[in-house]
Formats: C-alpha cells, sequence, structure tokens
C-alpha cells in the first residue's frame, strides 16, 4: 500500500510575484502511474521536491499511507526520484551506482551484487556492470538511473522528465519499459513531463497544472472528451470552441441552437464554452444530419499525410475539422458544406 | 611540405630561444654550479661533492635530513590543513547568499596579500609579544605574554604552518566553491532520496567529485611552500632549518665555494617538487586510462 494525498499544498519562492504552486490537492492510489504535466515553470518538479523532502512546503501536508512525510527527512521516507539528467555518478561503474542505496543501507556486498544484477536483468542491461557512465549511451543511463532507483525499493518513485532527454526511438522504447516495469513491481509512480502525448501514452491519470495550481486531475481519455476549462482543453490540441448561453435546458450559440446531453448538463453555467474536438467533426454536401447541423464554407484545407484538416467558417465563427485523408469526398476551398457536431461528442465548459 | 616545416621551425626559433635561454639557462647554470663547476673562483671539476656534502657529510647532513623532515611536515601538514578548512567552509556557506559574498569578499582580498605581509602578521598576532597574547594575559588567562604557548618561531613550524593555511585556504576556496556550483546540488539531492544520510553524502558523493580538483590545487599549493623561502626565513628557527631557507643561507654565505652545496640543496628541492608533480601526472592519467 502506497496512498499518497497532497493537501492543500503551497510554495512561494523569493521574488516570484505568484506562489510556485498554490493549493495544489490530489490523492494517488498504490500502484498507480500519474503525470504531472504542465509547461516548463509550472510548479510540477516543485512538487516532487516537497514529496521527496528536498524542499518544505510554505502550507499543507503530503500524507503517504495515511502518515504525513513532513517531519521525515528525506533520506528516510522511502521516496527515490531519478532526475531528469540521469546523474549517474561519474566516478563509480555501473554495478555501483546501482547499488548506491544498499550500500547506504549497510547492507551485506553479496547480497548487493545479487540485487544488482537482478535489477540490471529487469532493466535489461546484464552485461554492462563494469562500464563507466560514460560509457554508456543515454538510454542505457536511463535504465540504469531507473535501476539504481528501483533497487531501493521505494514506496514511491519520481521520475521527473524521464524521457525529455532520449531520442524518437530510445523514447518508445523507453516508454514501455517504464509501464512494464512499474506495472510488474506495482509501484506507487509519479513523473513530471511537458510532453501530453507522453503523459496520455503512460499515465493512469494526469495531474495538469498551470502556474502553480491544479487545473485538472483525470484520466487521459477525460481531457479529450470531457476537459475542465478552456485551459486543458488547449493544452491537449483542443481549438474549437462555441460560446453559447443556457436558455431554458437550451444553448444558443452564434451558429446557432445547440442540441446538448453532455452529463454535466445540471453543473454548467448560464453561460459556457462548448468544445468539440476536429476529429468528431462531421462534414457533409448534404444536409444528412438530425441535430447540430451548421451550413458553412470550407476556408482553408490542410493535407498533413493520414488526414486533412478543414477550416470552416458558420457565421463569422470558425471551427477545425479533422478527416482521414483515405477516401474523401470531394471538398474544395470555398465550398459550401454542412457541419455535424455530434451531441454525444460537444462537452461544454463553464471557464 | 617540408618547406612548411622549416618555415615553422625558423618562426618559432627566436621565442624559443629566449624562454630556453632564461627559463633553462638558469637551471642549466644552477646545476652546473651545484655539480662543483664555478669558472669565477677557478673551479672547473664536474662532481657531485656538493650534493654528497649537503646530505651526508658530518656537518650538514643531521642540518639536511631534520630539514628536509621539517619541509615535509610543513607543506604536508599546512597543504592538508587548508584543504580541509577551505572544504569545509565551502561546504559550509555555499548555500547562503549572505555569507557566500562576504567570505567570497574576505579571500578575494587575502588572494594578493603578499606571503611576506601575512607572515609578519602572523608575528603581530601570534608571537609571544604579539596580540593574542596581550589579550591573554589582560583577560587573566595566562599570567604574563611570556606564558603564551611559542606558535611562532618554533621547532615544529607551527607559525609557518599556519601562515601557508592562512593564505592558501583562500585559494583552495576559491577553487572550491566554483567547483561546486557547477557542480550544482543535484548529486546530493539523488544520494539523499537513495537514503545516504550527510556523512555518506559527504563521503561517498561530494568527495569523490570535488577531489580531482582539491588534488590538482593541493600538488600547486605543496610545490609551492616546500620550495618557498620568505615565510620559513621570517617564522621559523635557526634548527630545524626549512631547506629552502638552508639554502639561501648557504648561497649568502661569503665563501663562493658554498655555493655549490646552495645549488645543490636548490636542486634536491625542485627534484622532489618534480617527483611528486611526475607521481600526480601518473596518477592522473592511470585514471583517465582506467576511465
Amino acid at each position: 500500500m502506497s496512498d499518497l494525498k497532497i493537501i492543500k499544498l503551497v510554495k512561494n519562492f523569493v521574488g516570484m510575484d505568484r506562489p510556485a504552486v498554490n493549493n495544489v490537492n490530489l490523492k494517488i492510489n498504490s500502484g498507480e502511474l500519474v503525470a504531472f504535466l504542465g509547461p516548463s515553470g509550472c510548479g510540477k518538479t516543485t512538487i516532487l521536491k516537497m514529496i521527496t523532502g528536498l524542499f518544505a512546503p510554505d502550507n499543507g501536508d503530503i500524507v503517504l499511507d495515511n502518515k504525513s512525510l513532513l517531519p521525515i527527512p528525506t533520506e528516510k521516507r522511502g521516496v527515490v526520484m531519478v532526475f531528469q539528467n540521469y546523474l549517474l555518478f561519474p566516478y563509480m561503474n555501473v554495478n555501483e551506482n546501482v547499488g548506491f542505496a544498499l550500500k547506504m543501507k549497510g547492507i551485506d556486498k553479496n547480497v548487493i551484487e545479487k540485487k544488482v544484477r537482478e535489477m540490471l536483468d529487469l532493466v535489461k542491461l546484464p552485461d554492462i556492470g563494469f562500464r563507466r557512465p560514460k560509457q554508456l549511451s543515454g538510454g542505457q543511463q536511463q535504465r540504469v538511473a531507473l535501476a539504481r532507483a528501483l533497487i531501493a525499493s521505494p514506496r514511491l518513485l519520481l521520475l521527473d522528465e524521464p524521457l525529455s532527454n532520449l531520442d524518437a526511438h530510445l523514447r518508445d522504447e523507453m516508454r514501455d519499459l517504464i509501464v512494464t516495469i512499474q506495472k510488474e513491481l506495482n509501484v506507487t509512480t509519479i513523473f513530471v513531463t511537458h510532453d501530453q502525448e507522453e503523459a496520455v501514452l503512460l499515465a493512469d491519470k494526469i495531474a495538469l497544472i498551470f502556474d502553480g495550481e491544479l487545473q485538472n486531475y483525470t484520466s487521459p481519455k477525460n481531457y479529450y472528451e470531457q476537459p475542465k476549462n478552456i485551459k486543458a482543453a488547449k493544452f491537449f490540441g483542443g481549438v474549437n470552441f462555441i460560446k453559447s448561453k443556457k436558455i431554458n435546458n437550451e444553448f444558443i450559440s452564434d451558429i446557432g441552437k445547440i442540441n446538448y446531453v453532455g452529463e454535466n448538463i445540471n453543473d454548467l453555467n448560464d453561460e459556457i464554452n462548448i468544445t468539440v474536438r476536429p476529429e468528431n467533426i462531421k462534414l457533409s454536401k448534404t444536409n444528412d444530419f438530425d441535430h447540430n447541423s451548421f451550413k458553412g464554407n470550407i476556408k482553408s484545407i490542410i493535407f498533413s499525410g493520414t488526414h486533412t484538416r478543414y477550416k470552416i467558417i458558420i457565421n463569422n465563427l470558425e471551427l477545425e475539422c479533422s478527416l482521414q485523408s483515405l477516401g474523401i469526398k470531394n471538398i474544395n476551398q470555398g465550398d459550401e458544406i454542412f457541419v455535424h457536431l455530434p451531441k454525444d461528442k460537444i462537452w461544454g465548459m463553464n471557464d | 611540405m617540408g618547406g612548411e616545416r622549416l618555415k615553422i621551425i625558423l618562426s618559432l626559433t627566436p621565442p624559443l630561444l629566449i624562454i630556453i635561454t632564461l627559463f633553462f639557462g638558469g637551471i642549466f647554470y644552477g646545476f652546473l654550479q651545484s655539480l662543483g663547476y664555478q669558472p669565477a673562483i677557478g673551479k672547473y671539476d664536474i662532481n657531485f661533492s656538493a650534493y654528497y656534502n649537503v646530505m651526508f657529510s658530518e656537518r650538514y647532513s643531521k642540518l639536511f635530513w631534520t630539514g628536509l623532515g621539517l619541509n615535509l611536515w610543513v607543506s604536508f601538514a599546512s597543504t592538508f590543513l587548508a584543504a580541509v578548512f577551505a572544504l569545509f567552509g565551502a561546504l559550509a556557506i555555499r548555500k547562503t547568499f549572505f555569507a557566500k559574498t562576504v567570505c567570497n569578499f574576505i579571500y578575494s582580498l587575502n588572494l594578493p596579500m603578499p606571503h611576506l605581509v601575512v607572515a609578519v602578521g602572523m608575528i603581530f598576532v601570534f608571537s609571544q609579544s604579539g596580540l593574542l597574547a596581550r589579550f591573554a594575559s589582560q583577560l587573566g588567562l595566562i599570567n604574563s605574554p611570556g606564558d603564551f604557548p611559542v606558535l611562532v618561531r618554533d621547532k615544529y613550524g607551527f607559525g609557518i604552518i599556519l601562515a601557508y593555511i592562512w593564505k592558501e585556504a583562500a585559494f583552495f576556496f576559491i577553487i572550491l566553491m566554483s567547483v561546486l556550483q557547477s557542480l550544482g546540488e543535484n548529486f546530493e539531492e539523488l544520494a539523499q532520496s537513495l537514503g545516504a544520510n550527510r556523512w555518506q553524502r559527504f563521503r561517498y558523493v561530494i568527495l569523490p567529485l570535488v577531489m580531482p580538483n582539491l588534488f590538482s590545487a593541493s600538488i600547486i599549493v605543496f610545490a609551492f611552500s616546500f620550495g618557498a623561502y620568505e615565510v620559513p626565513a621570517l617564522l621559523g628557527v635557526i634548527y630545524p632549518q626549512m631547506l629552502p631557507v638552508m639554502a639561501f643561507e648557504f648561497f649568502l654565505n661569503p665563501d663562493l665555494n658554498a655555493r655549490s652545496e646552495g645549488m645543490a640543496l636548490s636542486i634536491i628541492i625542485a627534484l622532489i617538487v618534480m617527483i611528486l608533480v611526475v607521481f600526480y601526472f601518473w596518477l592522473t592519467q592511470a585514471k583517465i586510462r582506467k576511465d
């Protein structure tokens, strides 16, 4: 069991005009893989460092297995962090690097050797124990750093931008390895990233952070289908936002009346933004749809290989639509077109 | 190709000649004198009797070996202690902006200070007629300034060691601060999250990381303190005497025959330092090969 609760966490730094971390609350269940996602400087690494104990919060609490971590020094928390640039000790070989945590615990040399071999097997690097860090590739260094963290049997594993220093091919390989090992060892894991694709591919849940504030904490799928606000939607590639007014349970916008059946309908304010992902919009030259069908004109067409993106103007509102290029109908710039926003694919947001 | 090479050699020859004449010329002539070659007083024989006299003659051997012992003790002790003080000082204040600024300022002031001035300062502060002795006497800690322990002009070289620590710690400090700043704190933070306590972080992380720079600086400081004259001349005693002082006294001797012994002693000092430097390079090269 390694449930983590972050409660009303606040951190200020001298010289910053806003808190680096502002009133962040979230709960991570045992064995979950959670991503802290946000742009550079949003406070995600600061939260990680507060969990490890490298920074002390100004307010709030961090609770692991129903016990506050704050009075416990970093070295006794059982929270291990893997840094972005791996930080393998340059004066140690791979075996010594991986066995570092056990050596600090004063464990017998033979036991350390056995555990080191197990860990190197786990990260699929069984034959490099006597190499020095500078003799390793970036991907190998990352695996050794992971093995060095895992040998400590952490209650909580923290990965700071684990894939950012790797090239595309190694990134895919490492991503699979992290997920496989994390599930195999069932270790509660948080990783920090600014790459939404990486977060979506790796994480069970994503905590989206902007300017030190938690915007949303939910599954990757929900960020696409049910974003909490415009900021969250935009971060995940949302581009279509339709301002609407709720009048007698109907949503009226500049493009017309919108039929809405979202599950949050009762929580919505009188003035909302409705979003629809470009890939969920349907186009037709004839009005084949029984609801949410609006007439517009094709403003531009951009071919991008497997998909083609269309910009459509409806009553001065611009919407973007993405269709599979294969088998596309004859749609040209300037054409009049019917745009369908399926009622089960649109989502209303208060912010 | 051959013409190009000749052109390079010819263009380099004038500056090389000046460097070789000025630098190696002096050393070579000194070496010849140490071998007894002194045309000015009609001595043309080449032999090692000056070296023998200095190291094994009844008259000088005791002076030489005790002097060598004192030299090694003073140089090792002052280098080691200056490095230790600087290391702990740098570690203690590196995270405090104000202390870092103040210490940097103080140490930067200390660096250009001549060793001679520091030696005189040591006499003013630590001698039996110095400030500390008078202060302790005024406070009643000792009966009279004469009861103050002999820290300057003592046979164990404490005064010399103190002066070198004061002076060289600044050099170590500035090197260490720049190394620690370039390393940042990530390695220590990582070790901490892997369970290393404060001592383990120092022993297994900081020390190995700063050691190459600390070791290089130590060689420089050791070589300097081993061969320097002015501090031991001011703060040392007549017996035992450090080798550079002994060499200089041979050199000042009105009997020009003694100059060969002075030069032999200087060459011995230079050789010891060179052996240490070669040993250091051998160690570092071995490490590079191992890596």
